[in-house]
């Protein structure tokens, strides 16, 4: 067995020896519970196992059971004996099933992100799964689970300084991981604070005004009564999000950003610089009494956001004041290509008309979006598309021009009569839809002339998939020091070399 | 030659076969006879005295609407097929399409990671094809529709081409 923590280059692993038990745990429990309930039950009554109407039918039934988890704990030594990795030659490799067996292969600068994901039990045992994303919209390349948590740390540190291009070709494989520094801890109280301030709050409150008004109206209890799913059903929403929210941590390294958070099943997702593919910013009306944000991104490897799994993994930031956000916008953006970023993201946050530059829906569109027109707007810098919208529902789309995919630009009668056009930008699956609503005819057309440029230009810059090998060391995003930040916390070995 | 204010300045468009519009009215015959025949049904019935609900006024003007709503897309077809079109730019390919609700797109040659060319049963008969472009992203619904066979694989080998000298990341 290969359980040793060193990985060499090109030798085969095999998982963790636990790990299918972990995974199967319901269907061996509910093959001892379907089979030996009887027996359990005479047991518990005090009868003694074999009772006194012990008759052939209870013995055929603990045969037929024990066969049953036999051949179960055989599939599943099989299984696992069968699922084999490897890492060589800038691929990872894994080998699956005895009877129709499976090859995979994925090439390591092609990762788009990297998550170690515990559940509860696996917890329990100290192991972890790691998840492997390529871009392929939601399916995860390679999953590992599970491995013993340092042995799968140690994995990705090594797969991320391969996919850099820092340990390449060479048969010393034990790339340690790469010091990171915490940027963002996110208080359980703000977290339960901005659940009780969500928009399903708003809506439950709504329902239940409504809900009251109806069981007074028509006199009757028993309406109540069909409330109870309903509640039943916002209690799990509530819970998954504060189990998923809780404890977020999100620092920086030079492999990327890594999001660490879960109550009960905990998460480690690290994506390397230039993976995200479009930022959005959002505010829900209560959230503006405190000055709330939250942030989605737009992952290649995460998917369509409507998976529940795939919603908290494209979420960069649950809730947090502006200082956070603008720090999280650096991350995802060392260069945002202006003079004064602090000034621009905040009116592209808060501001309305031309702040900051902003180009905003003409005048004379005013009536198709009375409330919004004075807010929807674009501004271009020299690596980001700035999309503003939403007065109520204030959003900002970051999009990075060299991550622009396709474009299109759309106009309806009505948009034609007020002489005015949306432009789409066409980005990999995810929560982010980038769209300007509404922008004056030729401002659009411009922007969709200038913009295919720019992300002609920007293309060309960055021309290798290897983060590490292209830039110079002192590339490393460097972070603008917050004000007054009680959450944030240095730790001062950053410039350290970290690969050997 | 139908240029809309949405499209970017000094571009020469190229105009998909005419034979187009010939699938366009199998498929709008397919959809909109059967549908006007569903509607009519009621009429028929009440006519016939089977039913007694629908009045009169209200079976025929049902599939009254349907048929003239019908009849307008039939109308609009061979004008939707005239505003497809696309253009071949040095590092992007243009496609425009729409009357009413424009929609004029660049997908960049960089960005594709394949080029389909699919045909159909109407479209064999005329010598027709579709080409579909699939970029990273969902969005980038991009089809071409109404190319000549020859066309749909000269552009094929054109975009297959231009996209690897291109090719990008994500």
């Amino acid at each position: 067995m290969t359980q040793d923590q060193t990985a060499v280059d090109g030798d085969w692993h095999r998982v963790h020896p636990a790990s299918p038990f972990v995974r199967g745990w319901v269907a061996l429990a509910a093959i001892v519970y379907f089979f030996g309930r009887d027996t359990f039950e005479r047991a518990l009554q005090g009868r003694g196992t074999i009772g006194d109407n012990f008759n052939e039918r209870t013995l055929w039934l603990l045969a037929g059971g024990a066969l049953v988890l036999l051949l179960a704990l055989g599939s599943f030594v099989l299984s696992w004996y069968f699922t084999r990795y490897q890492l060589a030659e800038g691929y990872v490799r894994v080998n699956t099933g005895f009877l129709f067996k499976q090859q995979r292969q994925a090439r390591l600068d092609r990762v788009q992100a990297i998550d170690i994901v515990q559940p509860l039990l696996a917890r329990i045992f100290g192991l972890a799964e790691l998840k492997f994303e390529v871009a392929d919209a939601g399916h995860s390349a390679v999953r590992l689970s599970y491995l013993k948590l340092a042995q799968a740390k140690q994995l990705r540190a090594t797969i991320l300084g391969r996919a850099a291009g820092i340990a390449d070709g060479s048969e010393t494989v034990e790339v340690p991981e790469a010091p990171e520094q915490v940027v963002l801890y996110l208080p359980p109280g703000r977290l339960v604070g901005s659940l009780i301030l969500s928009e399903q709050s708003f809506f439950i409150v709504l329902s239940a005004i409504a809900s009251v008004m109806i069981s007074v109206l028509t006199e009757s209890r028993a309406f109540i009564l069909y409330l109870i799913p309903a509640i039943l059903g916002l209690g799990t929403a509530y819970w998954r999000s504060f189990n998923k929210g809780y404890n977020f941590t999100a620092a920086i390294s030079p492999d990327g950003i890594r999001l660490r958070y879960g109550l009960l099943d905990t998460q480690a997702q690290t994506v390397p610089p230039g993976r995200i593919q479009a930022v959005k910013v959002t505010q829900p009306p209560l959230w503006r009494i405190l000055g709330w944000y939250r942030i989605h991104v737009n992952v290649a490897g995460y998917g369509e956001h409507h998976r529940s799994e795939a919603e908290h993994r494209t979420m960069l930031l649950p809730v947090g004041r502006k200082f956070e956000v603008m720090m999280m916008l650096s991350l995802v953006l060392p260069d945002p290509g202006i003079t004064d970023p602090e000034r621009v993201f905040t009116a592209g946050l808060t501001g309305l008309d031309s702040d900051a530059g902003f180009i905003t829906t003409p005048r004379r569109a005013w009536i198709l979006s009375p409330l919004g027109w004075r807010r929807n707007g674009f501004l271009a810098t020299d690596t980001a598309l700035l999309l503003r919208s939403g007065r109520w529902w204030r959003k900002l789309v970051v999009v990075p021009h060299q991550r622009t995919q396709s474009m299109a630009l759309h106009q309806g009668p009505l948009a034609r009569l007020f002489g005015v056009a949306d432009l789409v930008l066409h980005t990999t699956p995810g929560p982010v839809a980038p769209r300007l609503i509404q922008a004056a005819t030729d401002e659009a057309v411009g922007l969709f002339d200038q913009q295919a440029a720019r992300a002609r230009a920007a293309r060309k810059l960055q021309s290798s998939e290897q983060w590490l090998a292209q830039l110079p060391p002192a590339a490393l995003p460097v972070l603008p020091a917050p004000p007054n930040t009680v959450s944030v916390q240095h730790v001062p070995n950053q410039e350290e070399p970290h690969h050997g | 030659m139908h240029t809309a204010a949405i499209d970017p300045p000094g571009i020469h468009w190229l105009r998909v076969s005419p034979r187009y519009v010939t699938v366009r009215l199998v498929e709008w015959a397919f959809g909109n006879v059967l549908m006007v025949a569903v509607f009519s049904l009621p009429l028929l019935f009440v006519q016939l005295g089977w039913w007694k609900w629908p009045p009169l006024w209200f079976a025929i003007a049902v599939p009254a609407a349907f048929l003239l709503l019908a009849l307008w897309r039939l109308v609009l077809i061979p004008r939707q097929v005239r505003a497809i079109g696309y253009a071949e730019r040095d590092d992007d390919l243009l496609i425009r399409r729409g009357i009413f609700f424009q929609r004029t797109m660049v997908v960049p040659y960089g960005r594709m990671q394949y080029v389909d060319v699919a045909v159909g049963p109407v479209e064999r008969l005329l010598g027709l094809c579709t080409l579909k472009l699939h970029t990273a992203a969902a969005g980038t619904n991009a089809h071409l529709p109404g190319l000549p066979a020859a066309e749909g694989a000269r552009l094929r080998e054109q975009l297959s081409a231009r996209g690897e000298a291109r090719l990008a990341g994500l």
